[in-house]
């Protein structure tokens, strides 16, 4: 029906409207208007993609020059789907209600493995090999190459692309992955590269995170989109994790062995290509002298690890010419290099900051700024002049010269960590384009992802679930039946009383939750010790005759295959447990739905590792920019997976679980308030430090209330609203206090 | 208030501020709202009636599935679940041939993988109560078998006759089922086949029991407490409504004369009645009884099937009984008292003739006869039909 948002005719495709999307909406569109960032937060199920989807359609029909687009980026391939329908639901309910087919086009984008339609290539099974075969089919210099020697293979899809393929839109209309691959079939042109052409004048782009937020990718795909666009994060709680992620470089001595090879095949391939074909080299070092800037001209598919984030004056200039011959630069990176195994000999770990770092290497190898600014450049065209196909044989070198360009480039908040092992370094440098409006599930507290991330945002909100009946059933157990407090921290950790309370406690649970139980464990160590430890003890085949275990591992092939049989356990009433991990896959990806998560168990705080350099590095930068303090920045964060892992279990407003927290220290104020709103909410002051049997009776009388017959009607016009019930006085101002509240 | 009689323990149940549902009115008197609460409990029985009100089955074949698993040792019904419920289920059993004269009740067990015939399809209440209390004394052990107690049940009711509905009841207490095959196959002969399986859970939901009764057409319930495990299992007294595929065919049926004979009568022979022949208590030496009208064969008690020929022998009333399930009284419409068009006579009850005092009064749909929720629980429960209405027949 038709909605009318602070003055904005918004329409919905449903009939019913929950009173926190209507709510949701009038936050954003305050957020719109006031052209900031906004930070809401709305738990699982409640329909937060329609109700964003809707408004923000609406306010690109009413204001065209305002907002010209909307990018959606979202986790997981299956999520972007699963936005792409609600898209197509609200303009079919467009369509209906205005009469006039509107010409907008949204599409899905993801990598080339998913969207690649090639006989052969689409047949390889990991995205690196898939981008690396049509690489060595499409690049510019292939296809030149092509001209002398027409027997080299070809993807006729991206010839024709290239030839027509630019003229010739999109049609307007809404595209998922399949779509594009059918549209690109149909027309014979490649999937990929219409869709990467299309996003420059598509309404709604929805894509994966590292489109945006990873610059080695953002530069090549979201370079040209226009400054007045909506930026949407879904599911933004690891925003943080996913920026560092991007800006770290990971370098293993058998990365530095792979490098070295590369080097010498580059070395070689330069003496031949000298012998062959001097022109060559020299036309490239008079390009370079011209700087970077031309050579970005037509490498539309010459796409290596696009470098690092360079600033613009870094491409006006000229390369410095200590690097500008190729023999000059193979030298440079052999030094480069083997300065770089040096300082893996060592025996302690050293943390440096990156000037610190600058300083020693030119001190000891006499390599100065500058060049390694460059490094990451011109090694790409270095590649690009030998005609070089296969990149994937060349990441060790790329990834070096990569971290060469990020150490030079970001002197602040940049740490080199030296392992007895491996090199790490860090970043929490972030870009944000206009407007961010995230809209994830957890989110609490607020506060700290602003100030974490560096940016003021308008509007910030975090809205409850209305409900009929209290679904959701959060305990926190904080003693066992002997009255031992349970707890993971460090000290009890061996404890033996502990483990077998918390063994109990999962035995218990075990005989009263219906299907599907999942626990969580702080980590796969302490998972693997309790585990040994109640098989000792027989808990575990008590257990078992109840319900089927399953454990998570972090093989990914062994945990689906897991997923799959805990599922059908569940499907068909044998019951199952699910042991994993918090921070793993099934805690980040995988929802458990009505029977598959009837309880969630999660035994003690999952922390991170205190202990590691990068996390120091990390609280210190927080510590030092943006006076955030460790403590508050690590309970937060065990907190933020705590009720993520804990989320997992309800997936709407029809769903019910129960959520068991165990460990005493969830009790304290600090820990509980740090919950996101919706749990806190119906978190009682009875029901804070309950010993097992108490927590066994409170789910099972739970467990019995839920089973009632629960129909529509009950929730109509308490959770479920009709047009006219919203109109109403009394509900607007209900609604109004709700904004208020958070 | 009492609205939900022991729910739990006062002591095992939340917080609950009791006083201050009640509000005193102007005069301060407490009364309109301790009314106001009595008439919606009733108001909730009420509400029963608008779903089943329906063309309803007669002839019903009913198998309860009693799960007697190590789950059934919990107590948490007192003295534990197994001897509530079997105790519970006696009366089932008879209030179901109460209502339900010429229909059949068989009883399955299941424990420790496997399931057991308890009693065999019969129409004689009291075997199967006899058989109920002797099981009290059983061990409950292993996990409960769905798929071999329902196939167990299909096994016998697949060969009922296409009139006669099908049902399963299954208690279930325990939350896993340990199954020799893919249960989802036998959800679809059970589909296929027509029996209605409806499940009275003892502690949580259950996916595959949901999916059992949504797909075969049942019910699933979950009980809260006694009180409720009994009402649930009141539901299932009444029959189910009828399939619209379930095909007519005539029935023969008897209906013997109770013919009572003197003891000073000379020719007065006691003789053995049929039904007592294979029961070992009792001499079942007497004198009267019902005649089967084909054979002759003797019988103390009806309804019941004849021993010799296999007639059904049934009492008029039974049929009578179990005859207005075909034809259900319409459920009455509810309307607020104010505001309700008529002459003086609508303040008061036309069954009762007692003044209406409650907010809301229920109508009769083809006379627009009122009645007070007292009278329209009475109409519906026990008297299955109008008062008002049929006054009015007699009359012109």
């Amino acid at each position: 029906f038709r909605l009318n948002i602070d003055g904005l005719l918004v329409y919905f495709p449903y009939d019913y409207i929950y009173p926190e999307q209507y709510s949701y909406m009038l936050e954003l569109k305050r957020t719109l208007d006031a052209k900031g960032h906004g930070v809401l937060e709305m738990p699982s199920g409640t329909g937060k993609t329609i109700s964003l989807l809707s408004l923000i359609v609406a306010y690109q029909r009413a204001f065209p020059l305002e907002v010209t687009k909307l990018i959606y980026c979202s986790r997981t391939v299956p999520e972007i789907e699963k936005v792409v329908e609600e898209l197509r639901k609200l303009m079919q309910f467009y369509t209906k209600e205005t009469g006039e087919t509107n010409n907008f086009l949204a599409l899905a984008l993801s990598s080339r493995k998913n969207l690649c339609i090639h006989p052969e290539v689409s047949s390889l099974r990991f995205g690196k090999e898939v981008d690396g075969k049509c690489h060595s089919m499409t690049a510019s210099y292939i296809r030149a190459q092509r001209h002398s020697n027409p027997s080299l293979p070809t993807c006729r899809f991206y010839e024709e692309f290239n030839v027509v393929g630019r003229q010739v839109p999109l049609p307007a209309g809404i595209y998922n992955l399949d779509d594009l691959k059918d549209y690109g079939r149909r027309k014979g042109h490649c999937p990929y590269y219409t869709a990467r052409y299309a996003i420059l004048h598509a309404n709604i782009v929805v894509y994966s995170y590292h489109y945006l937020l990873d610059p080695k990718i953002a530069d090549l795909v979201s370079k040209e989109l226009a400054k007045k666009s909506v930026v949407v994060f879904d599911e933004a709680h690891n925003i943080d994790n996913v920026c560092i992620d991007s800006m770290s470089v990971n370098i293993t001595r058998r990365t530095l062995d792979r490098c070295q090879t590369n080097v010498e095949t580059l070395h070689n391939t330069i003496q031949q290509i000298k012998e062959t074909d001097a022109a060559k080299l020299k036309e490239e070092y008079r390009r370079l002298v011209e700087g970077l800037k031309e050579a970005n001209v037509a490498r539309e598919t010459d796409v290596y690890l696009a470098n690092p984030v360079l600033p613009d004056e870094i491409l006006k200039e000229a390369v410095p010419g200590t690097i500008r011959t190729a023999e000059h630069f193979v030298g440079f990176l052999r030094r480069f290099m083997e300065y770089l195994k040096s300082r893996l000999r060592v025996q302690h770990v050293v943390q440096e900051s990156a000037p610190q770092f600058l300083k020693d290497i030119y001190e000891k190898v006499c390599i100065d700024r500058k060049p390694l600014r460059f490094c990451a450049e011109r090694l790409q065209s270095l590649l690009r002049t030998l005609e070089i196909t296969d990149i994937a044989d060349f990441s060790a070198v790329t990834l070096i010269s990569n971290f060469a360009t990020l150490v030079s480039t970001y002197s602040q908040g940049l740490t080199v960590f030296i392992h007895t092992l491996e090199y790490l370094t860090g970043t929490c440098k972030n870009f944000f384009v206009m407007c961010v409006s995230v809209a994830p599930q957890t989110l609490s507290p607020l506060d700290i992802y602003p100030r974490m991330l560096d940016f003021r945002p308008v509007t910030m909100a975090s809205f409850t679930m209305t409900l009929a009946r209290t679904c959701l059933c959060p305990l926190i157990v904080g003693r066992g039946n002997d009255q031992v407090a349970l707890s993971s921290k460090f000290e009890t950790r061996e404890d033996f009383a502990v483990i077998r309370n918390y063994g109990n406690l999962l035995l218990e649970m075990s005989a009263i939750v219906p299907d599907g139980i999942v626990a969580f464990f702080t980590s796969y160590v302490y998972m693997e010790n309790i585990v040994a430890s109640w098989y000792e003890q027989g808990i575990l085949e008590n257990i078992q005759r109840n319900k089927l275990i399953f454990i998570e591992t972090p093989d990914a092939a062994e945990t689906s295959m897991a997923l799959e049989k805990y599922q059908e356990a569940c499907e068909n009433g044998r019951g199952a447990i699910l042991l994993s991990v918090a921070r793993g896959k099934v805690s980040e990806g995988i929802d458990f739905v009505h029977h598959f998560g009837r309880a969630v168990v999660m035994f003690g705080v999952p922390y991170v590792y205190t202990q590691s350099r990068i996390l120091k590095a990390r609280l210190e930068y927080l510590r030092d920019h943006f006076q955030i303090r460790e403590n508050d920045f690590l309970t937060f964060d065990a907190m933020r997976h705590a009720a993520q892992c804990v989320g997992r279990a309800i997936r709407g407003k029809t769903d019910y679980g129960l959520m068991v927290f165990a460990d005493k220290r969830y009790a304290r104020a600090d820990k509980r308030g740090k919950l996101p709103r919706w749990i806190q909410e119906h978190l009682s002051e009875g029901s804070l430090n309950l010993t097992v049997d108490e927590c066994v009776h409170m789910a099972k009388h739970f467990l019995r209330q839920m089973a009632q017959p629960f129909r529509q009607e009950d929730q109509l016009g308490l959770s479920l609203l009709t047009l006219e019930q919203l109109q109403s006085e009394e509900m607007l101002q209900k609604i109004t206090q709700m904004a208020h509240q958070s | 208030m009492d609205e939900e009689p022991e729910r739990a323990k006062r002591w095992e149940g939340g917080y609950e501020r009791t006083w201050e549902v009640l509000k005193e009115d102007e005069s301060g008197s407490l009364k309109a709202t301790v009314e106001e609460i009595l008439f919606q409990s009733k108001r909730k029985r009420w509400e029963v009636f608008l779903f089943t009100s329906l063309g309803l089955g007669t002839m019903r074949h009913l198998f309860v599935v009693v799960d007697c698993s190590r789950s059934m040792d919990d107590q948490d019904l007192k003295p534990n679940r197994l001897t509530s419920t079997l105790k519970l289920l006696e009366k089932f059993v008879e209030e179901y041939f109460d209502q339900n004269p010429i229909s059949q009740v068989g009883i399955i067990t299941t424990k420790n993988k496997r399931a057991e015939k308890l009693t065999e399809l019969a129409g004689n209440p009291s075997k199967h109560v006899s058989a109920l209390r002797k099981a009290v004394d059983t061990v409950c052990l292993g996990e409960p078998s769905l798929y071999n107690a329902l196939s167990l049940a299909v096994s016998t009711l697949k060969h009922m006759p296409g009139h006669t509905s099908r049902e399963v009841l299954v208690v279930m207490s325990s939350l896993t089922t340990c199954d020799p095959n893919n249960i989802y196959e036998l959800i679809k002969t059970l589909k296929e086949l027509r029996v209605r399986v409806s499940v009275i859970g003892l502690s949580a939901e259950v996916r595959v029991c949901t999916v059992l009764t949504r797909e075969t057409g049942g019910s699933y319930h979950v009980i809260l407490d006694e009180g409720h495990f009994r009402e649930l299992l009141q539901i299932h007294v009444k029959p189910p409504p009828s399939t619209s595929a379930s095909d007519c065919s005539l029935i023969r049926m008897g209906f013997p004369q109770h013919i009572m004979v003197n003891v000073n009568e000379r020719d007065a022979k006691p003789s053995f009645s049929m039904a007592h022949l294979d029961a070992v208590v009792g001499s079942g030496l007497s004198l009267g009884g019902y005649f089967c009208p084909q054979c002759s064969a003797k019988y103390t008690e009806l309804p019941v099937e004849c021993k010799v020929c296999g007639l059904t022998l049934v009492s008029a009333p039974h049929l009578a009984r179990s005859f207005h399930h075909l034809f259900p009284l319409e459920s009455f419409t509810e309307r607020p008292l104010e505001g309700h068009p008529g002459h003086r006579s609508v303040r008061f009850c036309e069954a009762c003739e007692g003044e209406l005092r409650d907010k809301t009064v229920f109508e009769c749909p083809s006379c627009s006869g009122v009645f007070c929720v007292d009278c329209d629980l009475f109409i519906h429960d026990t008297l299955h039909c109008c008062p008002l209405c049929i006054h009015r027949n007699s009359a012109t």
